[in-house]
């Protein structure tokens, strides 16, 4: 008993407990909600639309075509060594 | 092609792909928002301790979660119908080719310059050489030139079938008696895999699909090859 300490405690909300509670909590969950959607948008979404961007910006069809054909993916075109090899 | 483990969708080979994709992040941002929403909501409801006696009705927040879930479906329907009109879209085609689906191989027909038909069958396993994808190589791939609008007029010999090519954002169903319409446009040189999508009997999954995206000069070259061995 020697430990508590003498004075009132503080009142508790009496009246409009649920709206407050629930206008807090809105609050709270809109600012996470937006935080985790603006998180996803940034990291995300946006990065993937630049880099199909950039992958398009400098795209040379003939350099990648050669690099793929040398690699041997392509039936319609041989690479060539391979003809050499014949 | 898909690898293994993959979650995300493949990465796109054509402008319309590429909007699929960008519409599928649109609509993970509005899943992400109502998902969080709904998850904190539950977290406050199960760690509440507070017991509202005099709850009775609730006119306000009905009308709330009515009108904000409207609105949602509209910033969703909006770019879905956006990109559902993109894909019928047809850019005067330079190139128009046929896509027949049979039980169980897909033969192909380009009749527009030159008379090129060839069938296009599953590669068996035991014909596989390194490097090649199981259940997915064919002997005779469907090649066509990159960065050109193509026509492919899909349709079936007996039963119904679906020619699908994911990374070129494309599905189609093969239907006997019925010409559907596919716009289709590479963006890069490669080889797009796909295989039968409607059940067609006991070799459904051994139909596939693959597309060669060449340089025109490349596709020509093919072209004159293919009517040689003719």
């Amino acid at each position: 008993m020697a430990d508590v300490p003498a004075g009132r405690l503080p009142k508790p909300q009496m009246r409009g407990l649920l709206i407050s509670h629930l206008k807090k909590h809105s609050a709270i969950a809109l600012v996470f909600a937006m935080g985790v959607t603006l998180a996803y948008k940034f990291a995300v979404a946006d990065p993937r639309k630049r880099n199909y961007e950039e992958f398009y910006k400098n795209y040379d069809v003939k350099r990648e075509f050669e690099a793929m054909k040398e690699a041997g993916v392509f039936h319609s075109a041989r690479p060539s060594w391979e003809s050499s090899d014949d | 092609m898909a690898t293994p483990a993959q979650l995300g969708l493949m990465d796109a080979a054509s402008p319309v792909m590429e909007e699929m994709i960008y519409f599928h992040d649109h609509v993970m941002l509005v899943l992400i928002l109502i998902t969080c929403l709904i998850f904190y909501s539950m977290l406050v409801l199960m760690f509440s301790k507070y017991i509202y006696r005099f709850l009775t009705d609730g006119h306000v927040i009905e009308t709330v979660w009515t009108v904000i879930p409207a609105i949602i479906l509209v910033v969703v329907a909006l770019p879905s119908l956006k990109l559902l009109y993109l894909t019928d879209e047809l850019d005067n085609p330079q190139l128009t080719i046929k896509s027949v689906g049979h039980q169980w191989y897909w033969s192909y027909e380009y009749t527009d310059y030159y008379d090129i038909e060839f069938d296009s069958y599953m590669l068996p396993i035991g014909d596989l050489v390194g490097g090649d994808a199981r259940l997915l190589e064919v002997d005779n791939r469907v090649v066509l030139p990159v960065d050109t609008s193509v026509r492919v007029l899909v349709t079936a010999a007996d039963v119904i079938h679906a020619w699908t090519v994911p990374a070129l954002g494309l599905k189609m169903d093969a239907v006997p008696g019925r010409l559907n319409q596919l716009a289709l446009q590479c963006s890069r040189v490669g080889t797009f895999y796909g295989q039968c999508s409607e059940i067609c009997g006991a070799n459904h999954s051994f139909m596939p699909i693959v597309i060669e995206a060449v340089p025109v000069d490349v596709f020509e070259s093919w072209c004159d090859g293919m009517l040689d061995s003719d």
